[in-house]
């Protein structure tokens, strides 16, 4: 399955940025949301579940996003999806993380890239395992 | 009819000491002998052992797992088959366990979502381990597992952080089977007996009662995500069967690094509050039929195959009903609500158990995801629920993390020593197989 990643991890970038289509902006968790939202509008499925582990949105400011690469017709299933964590994650339930990331430390801040790396490892591996989704 | 025994060998306290024993309700353990156990591990480099008994004022932290000593006594394997025993097919015979006691690791691993176990005080309402006297195990990684980088901002090379998670969990269930080992010859004292009859038992065992199945989903979400089955990352496999009785015999452990309130500790898949009430009902309202266990993934189509699955083992089985359990929240609440729908597709009716991020105030909607067919829901409580934890005299572990662990925010480990944190930092207070306390009516 060939696939893009949306990220702003920084690390993902680096890892897998020469050897996979990897879309890297430097920005929010909630505007890496809306970036995949805007490519599944244009035909984009999304590939991996854009809520992270039980890592709760915001607490996290890092976020990468599986899609697929080619483009078909609109996907109401990943709308749907993208949507519900849109407002999940600005509901205002984790506004106070939004507020808390301004004082992360580089340690933790190499924690929250370290798990979003290693999750989309886990949706890449998916990924190669077979043609169709 | 698959049988096992559990022997209950109740701990009244624990003594690290020159020899290991389990003698009138004291467990001693040999500190030079669990050291050497431990350090059999290229990875560690050193541990610290402590004991936390109920109502002291000592707080255990970051907890990485809680696990429960048991030791075959009858029956084919070992505990924690896979692991530290063989793959041998367990969930019969007799098995000895040490009540009343566990052994909890405790070391840097993922910083920010460690949990924390107060032995007294308001925290300590909040984790059923207040009530444990605790084996705690605090394990140093080895110089190889260090970042070498001088600018490093993590004294763990970020690379090898599941190294030293593989190490730290390994070391648990080593000491916990080393301690379980002590009690086989122990006259246990008291004994409860499970037992599951194959299909076509049961069918002819309790023609009119209604057969209900338990869908235990196990969360695999990648890399400190993982929950293991007789050895196998669960993520790599298909949904599949158990006998809930294997289940005891510590065929499931955790190996992830989840939030602490809502990760299932090893020791409540050996304990699962949901089996052990199935069991009780078994024969009397309910029959019993078995354990589905299920992933949860980060990609979508492992989503799809994986509550296909649950669903169709369901329809399969042709039961009556399923009670449905998850583990962490967010990403796990879809794979939760897809089981739930499919399965009541098939026609069988569902409940689950969960637990709630409702916002500080309980307001806000509880799950990431919802189905009108998920209608039937019991609440382990709400993570989001704000508690100040005071200052305790002794800290087992390291406090540096408290500030960053998962409902933590800045400024939360306060400079007379208390915590202000949502409970979601305590290890268990949600737990989602209904293990605490907690609920709703």
């Amino acid at each position: 399955m060939d696939f893009i990643i949306i990220t702003n991890n920084p690390r993902v970038r680096d890892e897998y940025g020469a050897k996979y289509c990897v879309l890297y902006q430097e920005c929010s968790f909630d505007e890496i949301l809306y970036a995949v939202r805007d490519k599944i509008h244009k035909g984009h499925k999304l590939l991996t579940h854009p809520l992270s582990g039980s890592v709760k949105p915001n607490e996290t400011p890092y976020k990468s996003i599986m899609i697929s690469a080619e483009r078909g017709a609109m996907d109401n299933d990943s709308v749907i999806l993208i949507e519900d964590a849109i407002n999940m994650a600005t509901s205002g339930k984790f506004e106070k993380y939004r507020q808390r990331q301004a004082t992360l430390n580089q340690r933790i801040l190499a924690d929250f890239q370290m798990i979003d790396f290693f999750l989309i490892t886990s949706g890449i591996e998916s990924a190669q395992t077979g043609l169709m989704v | 009819m698959k049988t096992l025994e559990l022997g209950y060998i109740h701990i009244n306290d624990i003594i690290i000491g020159s020899e290991s024993k389990v003698e009138n309700g004291v467990l001693y353990v040999d500190e030079a002998a669990v050291k050497a156990l431990v350090l059999e591990d290229e990875f560690l480099k050193d541990v610290h052992f402590d004991v936390a008994k109920p109502g002291e004022s000592t707080r255990i932290t970051p907890v990485k797992d809680v696990i429960e000593p048991r030791v075959k006594v009858e029956g084919p394997g070992g505990v924690f088959p896979g692991m530290v025993n063989k793959v041998e097919a367990v969930g019969e015979g007799k098995t000895n366990v040490l009540k009343g006691m566990a052994v909890v690791t405790a070391g840097k691993i993922v910083g920010f979502q460690e949990g924390v176990i107060d032995m007294s005080g308001p925290g300590a309402d909040y984790t059923p381990f207040s009530k444990t006297i605790n084996f705690v195990m605090v394990c140093e990684p080895a110089d190889s597992l260090l970042a070498t980088d001088p600018e490093a901002t993590l004294p763990i090379d970020n690379e090898k952080k599941p190294e030293y998670e593989r190490a730290v969990r390994m070391a648990g269930l080593k000491v916990a089977a080393y301690l379980g080992e002590l009690a086989k010859n122990v006259t246990p004292d008291e004994t409860e007996v499970f037992s599951t009859p194959n299909l076509k038992e049961g069918m002819e065992l309790y023609p009119d009662l209604p057969r209900v199945v338990y869908v235990a989903m196990l969360q695999t979400q990648g890399l400190l995500h993982d929950t293991y089955v007789y050895g196998v990352d669960a993520k790599r496999t298909l949904s599949t069967m158990m006998w809930p009785t294997e289940i005891m015999d510590g065929a499931i452990v955790s190996g992830n690094c989840v939030s602490a309130c809502d990760k299932n500790p090893t020791y409540i898949h050996e304990n699962n509050p949901v089996v052990h009430e199935l069991f009780k009902q078994h024969g009397k309202t309910i029959n019993f039929v078995g354990v589905i266990i299920t992933n949860e993934n980060v990609y979508l189509a492992d989503k799809q195959r994986s509550s296909d699955w649950a669903a169709k083992l369901c329809e399969l089985l042709g039961v009556d009903g399923a009670i449905v359990t998850q583990e962490g929240f967010g990403n796990p609440d879809t794979d939760l609500i897809m089981n739930t729908k499919k399965i009541e597709l098939k026609g069988v009716k569902t409940a689950i158990v969960t637990d709630e991020y409702a916002g500080q105030d309980g307001k806000s909607q509880s799950l990431a995801d919802a189905d009108p067919l998920a209608d039937a829901v019991v609440t382990g409580g709400n993570a989001n629920q704000v508690i100040i934890l005071p200052k305790m005299d002794k800290v087992i572990g390291m406090l540096d993390y408290v500030d960053v662990i998962a409902g933590g925010h800045a400024g939360s480990l306060r400079e007379d020593g208390t915590i202000e944190a949502e409970i979601q930092v305590i290890t268990s207070a949600t737990n989602e197989m209904g293990f605490n306390k907690l609920s709703a009516r």
